[in-house]
């Protein structure tokens, strides 16, 4: 066969060309879509900063909600809204997910009048001491998590969550 | 949980405790003159669907959203597609919609009927604490289901 290309081959080496940029660029985006991006910060020491003013906190923990800007989730980027129970024990800022580990609802603090001092899980009675520590008993099997903070000019940033290391 | 593969998993593994499935039913208008509300109200109801969602993640399931047109006899739709759902492994069923003619039909489940606002102009955290308050509104029709059984 001659070294030139064959109308035939060129037009499937082009078409396979095409394809296969095809399927990355369907690829790509689906592979993000498919690891969980809300609860993933960008990476290492990546914190966002809430309004939350260290000086204000006190024992009691307190609702701050944070916005992760321009999170991109698949085809387009959206803003998403993100919750976390702050207090003072001391000196150290503790910040707690509100993720229920059990299977995942939104906890609060004294969310049940007949359980104070406590994180309450509306969904099937899940509780947890302040510290975040699972009551047993009540359906969750494990602490809430923990997020790392960092206190930036008197205010109070967050980064990823770890696993509870107060209980 | 969503209706994904994934949720679905996790429903399959803990029926007993995910027993509320949440079925967005959403008009879509099709003349030129009632699109905008139309968009507008199923951004509403979508919005406020995921803001639920979180919040109640281990205890509902959300289906897709039903959609239909104005020429859709609702009466029919109720009786059928929808009735369907009388038959699901789910204990309480709710439907949430800004359309208040279901309000009047019978379904196998609860309504809950929110009026629409639109959302479309409002940073995230404002969009945020007018979902909540429409969500507080709301929690009691869910709360007062879920303590009958
Ligand atoms: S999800 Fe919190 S107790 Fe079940």
């Amino acid at each position: 066969m001659s070294s030139k290309v064959s109308r035939r081959q060129f037009l499937s080496y082009t078409l396979m060309g095409v394809g296969g940029f095809m399927v990355s660029a369907t690829l790509m985006p689906m592979v993000r879509f498919a690891v969980d991006p809300v609860l993933q910060p960008k990476g290492e020491g990546d914190f966002i900063p809430t309004p939350q003013k260290v000086d204000e906190l006190t024992e009691t923990p307190v609702r701050v909600d944070f916005t992760i800007k321009d999170r991109k989730d698949g085809w387009y980027k959206s803003d998403v809204s993100n919750t976390a129970w702050v207090y003072k024990e001391g000196d150290t800022v503790i910040a707690l997910s509100p993720v229920c580990k059990h299977l995942g609802c939104t906890v609060n603090w004294e969310g049940d009048e007949k359980h104070k001092n406590e994180f309450f899980c509306p969904c099937h009675n899940g509780r947890y001491e302040k510290n975040g520590k699972n009551i047993p008993g009540s359906p969750p099997l494990g602490p809430l998590d923990e997020y790392v903070v960092e206190v930036v000019d008197g205010y109070v940033h967050l980064g990823k969550t770890v696993p509870n290391t107060l209980v | 949980m969503n209706w994904t593969g994934k949720d679905m998993d996790t429903y399959l593994l803990q029926k007993e405790y995910i027993d509320t499935l949440v079925i967005p039913l959403v008009k879509v208008e099709t003349k030129m003159d009632n699109m905008k509300t139309s968009a507008s109200s199923t951004e509403f109801v979508m919005h406020l669907a995921s803001l639920i969602e979180t919040q109640f993640k281990g205890r509902m399931m959300f289906a897709p959203p039903f959609a239909y047109t104005p020429e859709t006899d609702q009466q029919h739709m109720a009786q059928t597609t929808l009735r369907e759902f009388s038959t699901t492994t789910f204990k309480h069923v709710f439907f949430l919609t800004t359309d208040h003619t279901w309000t009047a039909m019978e379904l196998p489940g609860q309504v809950i009927w929110m009026p629409s606002i639109p959302l479309e102009n409002m940073d995230a955290s404002l969009r945020n604490s007018i979902l909540e308050d429409q969500l507080r509104q709301a929690l009691p029709k869910f709360t007062e289901e879920w303590s009958k059984h």
